[in-house]
């Protein structure tokens, strides 16, 4: 019975036609109940199903578009839980894009970064000041907030910001030997955090602790984009578009530079890459997605404050990366999103049926031990797990396979090669 | 006409003297060879051509340019690459990618390029790509492509060295050791390959051996260190019945036997 | 301005020397690890942590006790620390056991990654034992040494203020000082202290002579830990309150004093350490003196961190350290 099963899966119709059903039955499940947050996440995780099925990667992509522009929204839609579907699909799709920033310093270049989240809040600053009356404060020109449609302008600025904040900390910092680097980039982390926790004294900027509230939402075609399924659709399509770089880089000379460099500074260095460079080139792309995420955010949340961008943010996003597979694409994407989900709704979920439990009187759990609260421990537990266990992560990276016989084609070194051996013996 | 002079150069770590006026040059195309016993400062010799460590005086001028200064990547920019003592491959690369970053510094593509996935920007990888292939072919390491380079034997390593230094279309390529922990075999298959090199790939080679039989066979020109100081060059024949040599290597009491 | 400066400065000095000499003794725990591994624990600050609160575990015990209140303080504060030293200890020496030796020939990255890990576990599982037990993580021991003494600097020169302090800060420096020195003396007058030297220089070379590699780097760790939690213990009674989160930012900060003296380095580390307690206390009284008002007080941990950037561009290898090239 195994067997037939194991077989019948091997063949690509079957595997499809079990997806199609898969796929249906979720979203029926999620589109008639109220709320079912399994049904939810069995939706989402279609979408890793969709990464090991056996089909072309074009077909695989149009599918996955489908399925993220079309079904995925339309499905969730049917009950009262909409909204809060999407909410938790956005804040996926915004951790998804900056573990993607991350693992292109930690995964590709192998610099350990543990102060990562500095570059979101640069984004999410740079927005939030200039579309509050907060820019007035210290703006000697032009009127303060700006409209809703400068988001698209600043999404763009944000990245810039973000990336340009990376080669400032990157220049001091990736001069020094390796290992440093880790409690360096911790350091400027805490560092951005208190600038803008006590930037509101002599001049105003950041709102100090207070933070920034009331941030004009994003608008296009006049139209202001406020609730969290329309924020949806930016994010996704920014996510896209992040994945669809973060793959060309890899495939790139910048990528084989950045690997490279992490599998041994000193060979690379000798075959004419030079260090600082490539590496302050990982940092600044990478803070670049995180800085343009960090706008979205904002402009999602509408307000901000430093608590949003504590060092506990920085290693969460670290623990995306080693869950998922450092330097792995579709590894990090599912251990951001397997995370994001883990944090929004997991734990909230599973403390409150504890608490229902408990209040019920079946089992007593202490508060201490809510999972809500457990989220360090659940990090830390993770991270040691696969450092120790699984330091590939759960989708390995995987490097390029390359055709043999395309790259023997035009090739006219048989003969050259015979020449040559004939040349040896004599 | 010489493509490396080397002149007067000396290294000093704290008191420790590791080479010590040091004067030579490499003939265009030719096969230079330094020996040395060990401690002789041979490997400090490579590092300061390449740009690892700066020179405490002298200088290094490749087709009459100065190298001194520069780092390491600019050194291999100008045209010289190299292979190292303790195998340094990108492990866990493909034995391919390996090839494909040795040619870094002939690929033009730019960030614009990588983003928009240029036509050019295309062409110029393939081509890369094909041309790294016939590397491979070259060096008996096509079958191998996309293993993993940390995968490969001993042997298939220092080969896969040798033709990632050859991919940055060096004009100088230094080899360190590449016969070390070959079995007789695979020595006999890398002598050839050496001994060919200058003319398929237009390149000088300067290396450092142990193994004399291997070095007395393909070098033209041969320079002793010892202690860091140049003790004796020449070719083959002259270097085998210098007495300084064999003193440095046997000990005193060796030249009176001969 | 410079008036202002000098009258705090007897404060600051005391209060300085105190901070110093717990981040120099916790330095000693990463620059011992780093000499040996090159692995920055970051769970250090953990023990260090972990420490403070078996210590004032242990206080709450014992002065619970009727009979110990006939006990000088200062009997049950040597017994408090010997036996906190022991625990956090072991607790270090399991966490290289557990977590770091099968990484042992991994890529470096991992066993930073696995020590971050460790940090987080740490931290929770304090926070909710104390939670459990206590109901609040915020923990404040009993209240030991807590007699008032002023040295009258103003009597010196009329330019200085007095200084004041708890009897608790001798306690705090005399008691890290005889840590260091006892160290230093096992360091490099003992059997193991020379066997610790030589696995850090070149630990394969080591084995050859017979040095147990492994048994030796265990001691690292107990050592290094037991004066981490040690320090805990005198962290406790300066300062009175504790909670699972001190152990991150002092750990980092220790970490900066051991790189400011030389990563590695014994004596580095302990100088590094009294001069940042000095350096940022001086900062936190006098930053918005010297700025103007623009950065105050709150901005001493950007300061303890440019120095650490200074450090790193100017002088790498530290105050005492001595410069390293990779080998080729």
């Amino acid at each position: 019975m195994k067997e037939t099963l194991a077989k019948f899966l091997q063949y690509k119709w079957s595997q499809v036609i079990l997806f199609t059903v898969f796929v249906a039955v979720s979203s029926a499940a999620l589109f008639f109940s109220q709320k079912s947050v399994t049904a939810f996440l069995l939706l989402l995780s279609s979408l890793l199903i969709l990464h090991y099925i056996k089909l072309k990667n074009v077909t695989k992509w149009i599918i996955a578009l489908g399925l993220l522009f079309i079904l995925i929204p339309f499905a969730s839609s049917g009950g009262p839980a909409f909204q809060s579907y999407m909410d938790v699909a956005t804040m996926v799709g915004i951790y998804v894009s900056m573990a993607l920033g991350l693992n292109i310093v930690v995964g590709m270049a192998g610099l350990l970064d543990l102060g990562f989240v500095a570059f979101f809040a640069v984004g999410a600053y740079s927005y939030s000041i200039f579309a509050t009356p907060q820019a007035a404060n210290f703006m000697p020109f032009g009127t303060y907030p700006l409209g809703g449609e400068s988001f698209w302008i600043f999404l763009i600025i944000g990245g810039v910001v973000a990336a340009i904040a990376g080669v400032l900390i990157g220049i001091p910092v990736l001069r020094v030997k390796g290992d440093y680097l880790a409690i360096v980039t911790l350091g400027f982390g805490e560092i951005i955090r208190i600038l803008f926790n006590n930037a509101d004294k002599p001049v105003n900027i950041t709102g100090g602790a207070m933070g920034i509230a009331s941030v004009t939402p994003p608008e296009i075609f006049g139209i202001p984009l406020i609730f969290p399924n329309q924020f949806y659709f930016v994010t996704l399509v920014i996510l896209l578009f992040t994945i669809f770089t973060v793959l060309r880089l890899e495939r790139s000379k910048l990528g084989r530079s950045w690997k490279a460099v992490r599998e041994n500074e000193i060979a690379a260095q000798a075959m004419g890459i030079p260090l600082v460079k490539t590496k302050l080139l990982a940092f600044a792309l990478g803070a670049s997605f995180s800085g343009m995420m960090g706008v979205v955010f904002a402009a999602k949340q509408a307000f901000i404050d430093p608590t949003s961008f504590t060092l506990l943010e920085s290693f969460t996003i670290l623990v995306m990366v080693v869950l998922g597979g450092m330097g792995s694409v579709p590894g990090v994407i599912l251990g951001a999103a397997v995370i994001t989900i883990l944090n929004l709704q997991v734990l909230t979920e599973l403390a409150t049926w504890v608490n229902q439990l408990s209040f019920g009187g079946v089992i007593s759990i202490p508060e201490a031990l809510s999972p809500a609260k457990m989220q360090k421990f659940i990090f830390g537990a993770l991270l040691v797990a696969f450092a120790l266990y699984r330091p590939k992560g759960l989708i390995p990276a995987k490097n390029k396979i390359f055709d043999e016989k395309k790259l023997k084609e035009s090739s006219t070194h048989k003969d050259f090669k015979t020449t040559d051996q004939k040349k040896i013996q004599s | 006409m010489s493509i490396l002079e080397v002149t007067n150069i000396t290294k000093k770590f704290g008191g420790l003297t590791a080479n010590q006026d040091v004067t030579m040059n490499i003939e265009k195309g030719s096969i230079t060879a330094v020996i040395g016993p060990n401690g002789a400062g041979k490997t400090t010799f490579f590092n300061m051509i390449t740009g690892v460590y700066q020179p405490t005086s002298g200088d290094i001028r490749l087709e009459g340019k100065s190298l001194l200064g520069l780092k390491p990547d600019e050194v291999a920019k100008r045209g010289i690459s190299r292979t190292f003592q303790n195998i340094r491959l990108f492990g866990e690369m493909s034995v391919i990618e390996n090839v494909l970053v040795g040619m870094h510094t002939g690929l033009k593509t730019n960030l614009l390029g990588i983003f928009l996935n240029l036509p050019t920007t295309k062409k110029e990888e393939l081509l890369a790509e094909k041309e790294a292939y016939r590397l491979l072919e070259h060096f008996d390491l096509a079958p191998f492509l996309n293993e993993k380079a940390c995968n490969l034997s001993y042997g298939a390593q220092r080969k896969l060295e040798i033709a990632r230094a050859l991919a940055t279309k060096p004009k100088l390529i230094l080899l360190d050791e590449p016969a070390a922990g070959m079995n007789p075999a695979e020595t006999r298959e890398l002598t050839a390959i050496i001994k060919n090199m200058g003319q398929e790939f237009n390149v000088s080679v300067l290396l450092i051996e142990h193994d004399m039989k291997l070095v007395m066979e393909i070098s033209e020109h041969i320079v002793v260190l010892d202690h860091g100081e140049k003790i004796a060059e020449g070719n083959p024949e002259e270097i085998r019945t210098n007495p300084k040599v064999i003193e440095a290597y046997l000990g005193s009491g060796a030249v009176q036997t001969v | 301005m410079l008036l202002e400066m000098l009258q705090s400065l007897p404060q600051v000095l005391i209060d300085g020397l105190a901070l110093g000499a717990v981040y120099a003794v916790v330095a000693l725990g990463y620059t011992m690890v780093y000499g040996i591994l090159q692995l920055i624990n970051f769970a250090h600050g953990e023990i260090f942590m972990t420490g403070a609160f078996i210590g004032t575990t242990f206080f709450i015990l014992l002065m619970g006790m009727g009979w110990v209140s006939s006990v000088p303080q200062i009997f049950v504060l040597i017994l408090v620390l010997i036996v906190t030293a022991c625990l956090t200890g072991l607790l270090g020496m399991g966490i290289e056991r557990v977590a770091y030796r099968p990484l042992r020939n991994a890529p470096r990255l991992i066993p930073l990654i696995t020590a971050i890990g460790i940090s987080f576990i740490l931290q929770d599982v304090i926070r909710f034992i104390a939670e459990l037990s206590s109901g609040n993580y915020i923990v404040t021991g009993p209240s030991l040494f807590t007699d008032q003494m002023t040295i009258s600097f103003s009597s010196l020169s009329s330019i200085f203020n007095d200084a004041s302090f708890k009897t608790s800060f001798l306690i705090v420096l005399v008691t890290a000082f005889i840590l260091m020195i006892s160290l230093d003396y096992f360091i490099n007058r003992t059997k193991w202290g020379t066997a610790m030297r030589a696995v850090a220089l070149d630990r394969e070379t080591a084995s050859l002579m017979s040095i147990n590699v492994n048994k030796t780097i265990s001691i690292t760790f107990f050592i290094g830990s037991a004066l981490g939690g040690a320090t805990g213990v005198l962290f406790a009674v300066q300062y009175g309150t504790i909670d699972p989160f001190i152990g991150f930012i002092l750990g980092m900060k220790a970490f900066i004093a051991a790189v400011l003296g030389g990563i590695g380095n014994i004596r580095g580390a302990m100088l590094g350490g009294i001069l940042l307690g000095l350096l940022e206390m001086f900062a936190s009284a006098n930053l918005t003196l010297l700025t103007g008002g623009i950065f105050g007080a709150e901005y001493k941990d950007v300061f303890a961190f440019s120095i650490l950037i200074l450090v790193l561009i100017f002088k790498p290898e530290g105050l005492l350290g001595k410069p390293t090239a990779e080998k080729v």
